[in-house]
């Protein structure tokens, strides 16, 4: 028999990594996934192509603990982010609670991140959502390029008014993937907090 | 929560694992799920009699996102829903059954269970869950979901993530 109770009440938060393909979407999952204790994850689901490009989404469970009698779990999301994919892309936004946008910090990946936003902002609006509406949190990944864009430019493109907290990332060695999954978790529980 | 939660405990919970435990018997299922379409599991039952199940968590998100696909695959063709979501295997098999806008009553069954069983008692028990998930269905401050849940919440997600 499953362990789990669900006569305790249980609440459960849904987190989409979003962002062009091959930015480190997948690579903040993985490093998540190695570095926490496995009796705070599940499994990680991962639907990816023969070349590891992610096909529909890859999935982890992060137990954060009881918290006022309520058992709270943020479900990890990422989405593919190859262009032509972008019927399977929308689906995963389907009751999203928080996005991370992870954009890339190299020159010629400067358009991908732009596209990738308004694309964003567009299946967002087919569930009838805004941006205003979803808490938000940006990642300027693979600052270790030799290359790599000053971090103002790469925000400068996908959001000009600086609306969103941008942090600045490794993923493939772990630098700033907590923090930034802290700050859109932060601010997910917030919301939930205030809503009517 | 952006979309209205769906929380199930106290006398709904109760009806929705009688509902379940029901379909459970008359099917003669190995296993039984009620998701919600972002792919949480809400209550589940298993027989005695059955092999302990696969990983919950996975299975669900595999469904809903399954389920997700099959119906933007109907709409592309003009559907306006494919009306049930089967699949075989040699020995095991996997319905699922859409309850309403928000939920997804799964059933897991070997060569033991007939198809048409399945298919039969399902289509009994979504009525009723159909029910007891609109029911279901609240805003999260009525949970006791405010600033106190937040800033306890906040609190683990320092412990777990570093300061
Ligand atoms: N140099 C460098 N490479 C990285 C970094 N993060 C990820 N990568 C590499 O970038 C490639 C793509 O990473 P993924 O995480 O698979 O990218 P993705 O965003 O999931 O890509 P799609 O699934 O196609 O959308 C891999 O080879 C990673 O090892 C980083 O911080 N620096
Ligand atoms: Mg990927």
């Amino acid at each position: 028999m499953s362990t789990i109770n669900f006569a305790a009440r249980e609440i459960n938060f849904k987190i989409v990594y979003y962002g062009p393909g091959m930015s480190g979407k997948t690579t903040n999952l993985k490093w998540v996934f190695g570095q926490i204790p496995d009796t705070r994850r599940g499994d990680m689901v991962s639907l990816a192509t023969e070349d590891e490009r992610t096909l529909f989404f890859d999935f982890l469970p992060v137990d954060l603990g009881e918290v006022k009698g309520f058992k709270t779990r943020f479900h990890l999301y990422t989405v593919p982010g190859q262009v032509f994919y972008n019927a399977s892309r929308k689906l995963i936004l389907r009751g999203v609670d928080g996005i991370v946008f992870v954009a890339d910090s190299a020159p010629n990946r400067l358009r991908a991140n732009a596209e990738s936003f308004r694309n964003l902002r567009e299946n967002l609006a087919e569930y009838g959502l805004t941006m205003d509406e979803v808490p938000i949190v940006l990642q300027a990944n693979k600052r270790d390029l030799p290359d790599a864009l000053p971090v103002e430019m790469v925000q400068m493109v996908i959001d000009p008014d600086k609306k969103y907290s941008m942090f600045e990332a490794v993923a493939s060695t772990g630098v700033g993937v907590f923090e930034t999954l802290k700050a859109v978790s932060r601010l997910v529980l917030s919301r939930v907090a205030t809503a009517g | 929560m952006i979309e209205p939660a769906i929380a199930l405990y106290g006398s709904t919970f109760q009806s929705v694992m009688k509902t379940l435990e029901e379909l459970l018997r008359e099917s003669g299922a190995r296993y039984v799920m009620l998701l919600d379409r972002k792919g949480f599991v809400l209550a589940h039952k298993e027989a005695l009699w059955a092999p302990r199940p696969p990983a919950l968590d996975s299975l669900a998100t595999l469904i809903a996102g399954n389920a997700a696909a099959t119906q933007a695959l109907a709409k592309m063709l003009g559907e306006p829903r494919f009306q049930e979501i089967v699949h075989q295997g040699e020995q095991n098999g996997l319905y699922v059954e859409e309850i309403g806008e928000v939920a997804l009553l799964t059933i897991l069954f070997d060569n033991s269970a007939p198809l048409g069983r399945v298919k039969l008692t399902a289509k009994k028990a979504a009525q009723a869950l159909e029910q007891l998930t609109r029911e279901a269905i609240v805003t999260p401050n009525k949970l006791g979901i405010d600033t106190d849940y937040r800033d306890g919440a906040n609190a683990l997600l320092d412990e777990l993530f570093g300061n």
